[in-house]
C-alpha cells in the first residue's frame, strides 16, 4: 500500500513537469515574437530589457527551459499584462475561491447520484429508475453555460430570488475567505453556481451507481442477507450499496477530470472569481503570464483528484492487486 | 475487400442492437436530422446568416422575436437566427463527426498496440495516456486557441488531442482480455503476423466497444465545442450554435433574447442527448451484464 502510494505521488509529480513541458513547447511554438509572451508590449524599452534579462530570454532555448522550471517551482510566475499585479498574488486568492465552489458542486453531485442510483438500481424499471434515468441525462447533454444561464433567466432576472453573480454582495466586505463562508450572503450567492455544476454532474455517479447495484444484486452474498431475513434496506445500504459504492469510486477520477472544464464555464456564467475566469479572461486579453499559470494550477488540481481518486480505491478494495 | 465486408456485415448488427431500443431509434432520427440540415444548409437557409437583415418597412430588424417574416427571429445586430441555425448545425456536426472519427482510430490504435505488445510499449504508451489525462480539457483548448488563433481547425486539433484518452484505455483492457483467448493463441501458433492477430482478430472483437466510444466521442467534442465557442474562442467565420450563444452573452440582451437563447440551447441539448441515448441504449443491449434478469 504504501509502496502504491508511493509510486503513484511519483507518476503524478512526472505528470505535472511533463505538462510543464509540453506548456512551455506550445508557448515558444507560438506564432508571432516569442518575448511576446512574458513580457508586456505595453512596457517601455528599459523595462523590457530588464525582463528580457530576468527570464533569460536572449539566452539560448534550453536554458531558458530550465529558468522556466525554476521560476515554476519558486513560485515566480511573472506580472499581467494588463494590472502589472504579480501572478502568484492574483491567483492565490483565486484558487480558494474555486475550490470552495468545486467542493459545493462535488460533494451534492455525488451525494445526491449515489442515493437516487441505489434506489433506482433497488427499484430496477420503477418510476423513480425511468424519470430520473431520463432527467438526468438530458441535464448532462446541457452543457453548464446552458443550464447557468437558464437558472439565471428564470430564477434571478424574472422571479429575483438570487443575485446574478459574483462571491458576495457589494456592501459584504470581509476580512477573509473563511468570515466570508459564514455569512448569508454568501450562501446565497453560491446557490445558483453549485445547482448548475450538479445538474450537469449528476448523470454519471447516479448511473454508474445504479448499474452497479444491478450487477451487485445478483450476487450470492446479497442473496444471503436477504436468506437470512435482514429487512430489505438494511440488505440495500449494508449488504448492496456498499459494494456498488466500489464503482462510483472508479469513474470519480474520470469525473473530476472533466469538472474542470465545467467549472471555467460555471465561473464565466456567475462571475465567480476564480480560476477558471482568469484564465478564460487572461486568455482573450492575451495575458500569456496568467493564462499559463491558472492553467498549469487548473492542471495540477486535476492530477491532484486522480491521485486522490486511485488511492482511495485501493483503499476501498483491497483485492485489487497493489502491483499493478 | 473481404475485410470491409466483414466490417460491414458487423456494422449492420450493431445497427440492428440499437434499434430494438426506442430511445435508441429516437436518438437515430434526430442525428440523422441534423445531419441532413447540415448537408442541406446552403439550399435551405434563407439568409446569410451574416446579413443584416430590414423588414418589410425599410428599418433594421434587430432585436424581432419570432414572427411570420423571421420565424426564429433575430438577434441584435439583426441577423436571421433560423440561418444562423442551420449554418452552425453544419458547423457543428462537421466538428463532432471529424474530431470523433480522429479520436477513435487514435484511440484504438494506442489501445491495441499497448494491450497486444504489453512490456515497455505498453508502459510507454499508458505513461503518455496518464499525461493527458492530467490535462483540462476545455482548459487546454482556451490555450490552444489563445496561442494559435481562433480557427476550426485549431478547436478541432486540441479535442482530438485530449479526447482520444479514454478510448485508448478502455481499448487497451479489453485487448488486455481478449489476447489470451484461444482464439488469438491459435492465430499465433498459425503463424499470423502481429498486425493481422491486432486488426483481423482483435479488432473485430471490440467493435461494439469502438462504435460506443466513436458516439462518446463525437458528443464530447460536440460539447468541447460550444464551450469553447460559448467563452469566445471559436472560428469567427464558422457560426456554431455556442457562438451564437457567446454572441448573444456578450451583446447584454440575455434578459429580453429568449429566442436567441432557447434555440441553439434546445439544438444542442437535442443533438447531444440523442446521440447520449443512443450509446445508452446500446449499452444497455451490447452489455449482457446490464439486460434484465
Amino acid at each position: 500500500m504504501k509502496e502504491y502510494i508511493v509510486r503513484r505521488l511519483i507518476y503524478s509529480a512526472f505528470t505535472i513537469f511533463a505538462i510543464a513541458t509540453i506548456l512551455f513547447v506550445m508557448f515558444r511554438m507560438m506564432p508571432g515574437d516569442p518575448t511576446a509572451q512574458v513580457i508586456s508590449p505595453a512596457l517601455d524599452e528599459v523595462a523590457q530589457r530588464r525582463m528580457r534579462e530576468a527570464f533569460g530570454l536572449d539566452e539560448p532555448l534550453i536554458v531558458q527551459y530550465f529558468l522556466y522550471l525554476k521560476n515554476l517551482v519558486t513560485l515566480e510566475w511573472g506580472r499581467s499584462f494588463t494590472s502589472s499585479e504579480k501572478v502568484y498574488d492574483i491567483l492565490v486568492y483565486r484558487f480558494w475561491n474555486t475550490m470552495l465552489l468545486m467542493a459545493a458542486g462535488l460533494f451534492f453531485t455525488f451525494a445526491i447520484g449515489i442515493s437516487l442510483g441505489m434506489v433506482m438500481g433497488w427499484r430496477r424499471g420503477g418510476k423513480l429508475d425511468i424519470g430520473a434515468t431520463i432527467g438526468a441525462l438530458i441535464m448532462q447533454s446541457a452543457p453548464p453555460f446552458i443550464t447557468g444561464i437558464l437558472l439565471l433567466i428564470t430564477l434571478s432576472y424574472r422571479l429575483d430570488l438570487f443575485p446574478t453573480g459574483g462571491m458576495h454582495s457589494p456592501g459584504n466586505r470581509q476580512e477573509s475567505l473563511i468570515a466570508l463562508i459564514f455569512t448569508g450572503d454568501f450562501l446565497h450567492h453560491i446557490v445558483l453556481p453549485t445547482l448548475t455544476v450538479t445538474a450537469y454532474y449528476l448523470a454519471t455517479p447516479m448511473l454508474i451507481m445504479r448499474d452497479s447495484m444491478l450487477e451487485v444484486l445478483g450476487s450470492d452474498y446479497v442473496e444471503f442477507a436477504r436468506a437470512k431475513g435482514l429487512p430489505p434496506h438494511k440488505v440495500m445500504i449494508r449488504h448492496a450499496a456498499r459494494n456498488a459504492l466500489l464503482a462510483v469510486v472508479t469513474i470519480a477520477s474520470i469525473l473530476l477530470g472533466f469538472a474542470i472544464g465545467g467549472q471555467v464555464i460555471v465561473e464565466t456564467v456567475f462571475s465567480w472569481p476564480g480560476m477558471g475566469l482568469a484564465m478564460v479572461e487572461a486568455a482573450s486579453r492575451h495575458d500569456y503570464p496568467v493564462a499559463q499559470a491558472s492553467f498549469l494550477i487548473l492542471a495540477v488540481i486535476v492530477i491532484v483528484m486522480n491521485l486522490i481518486a486511485d488511492i482511495s480505491y485501493c483503499w476501498l478494495d483491497p483485492r485489487i492487486k497493489l502491483g499493478d | 475487400m473481404k475485410a470491409v465486408a466483414a466490417l460491414g456485415r458487423g456494422l449492420g448488427t450493431q445497427i440492428g442492437i440499437i434499434r430494438q431500443s426506442g430511445l435508441g431509434s429516437a436518438g437515430t432520427l434526430i442525428v440523422l436530422f441534423y445531419a441532413i440540415v447540415a448537408i442541406l444548409a446552403p439550399l435551405i437557409a434563407p439568409h446569410d446568416p451574416w446579413l443584416t437583415l430590414r423588414d418589410a418597412e425599410g428599418a433594421i430588424a434587430t432585436m424581432r422575436p419570432p414572427s411570420a417574416e423571421f420565424p426564429l427571429g433575430t438577434t441584435f445586430l439583426a441577423r436571421d437566427v433560423l440561418s444562423q441555425m442551420i449554418w452552425a448545425a453544419r458547423t457543428t456536426m462537421f466538428i463532432g463527426l471529424v474530431s470523433g472519427l480522429i479520436s477513435i482510430v487514435i484511440g484504438a490504435n494506442v489501445g491495441l498496440f499497448a494491450g497486444y505488445y504489453g512490456g515497455r510499449l505498453d508502459e510507454a504508451l499508458m505513461r503518455f495516456t496518464d499525461i493527458v489525462y492530467g490535462m483540462p480539457f476545455l482548459p487546454f483548448i482556451i490555450v490552444l486557441i489563445a496561442l494559435f488563433g481562433r480557427s476550426q481547425n485549431f478547436v478541432i486539433l486540441a479535442i482530438v488531442l485530449i479526447i482520444w484518452r479514454t478510448s485508448a484505455r478502455v481499448v487497451r483492457a479489453q485487448t488486455l482480455a481478449l489476447k489470451q483467448r484461444q482464439f488469438v493463441l491459435a492465430a499465433r501458433a498459425r503463424g499470423c503476423s502481429d498486425m493481422r492477430i491486432i486488426y483481423r482478430h482483435i479488432m473485430p472483437n471490440i467493435l461494439p466497444l469502438l462504435l460506443l466510444y466513436t458516439a462518446f466521442n463525437i458528443a464530447w467534442s460536440i460539447i468541447a465545442e460550444a464551450g469553447a465557442a460559448f467563452l469566445g474562442f471559436g472560428d469567427p467565420d464558422h457560426i456554431s450554435w455556442g457562438g451564437m450563444l457567446f454572441e448573444l452573452w456578450i451583446s447584454g440582451q440575455i434578459r429580453t433574447a429568449w429566442w436567441w437563447f432557447a434555440w441553439p440551447s434546445i439544438a444542442i441539448i437535442t443533438l447531444v442527448s440523442a446521440l447520449v441515448f443512443i450509446s445508452r441504449a446500446y449499452e444497455e443491449i451490447a452489455n449482457p451484464r446490464l439486460r434484465q434478469r
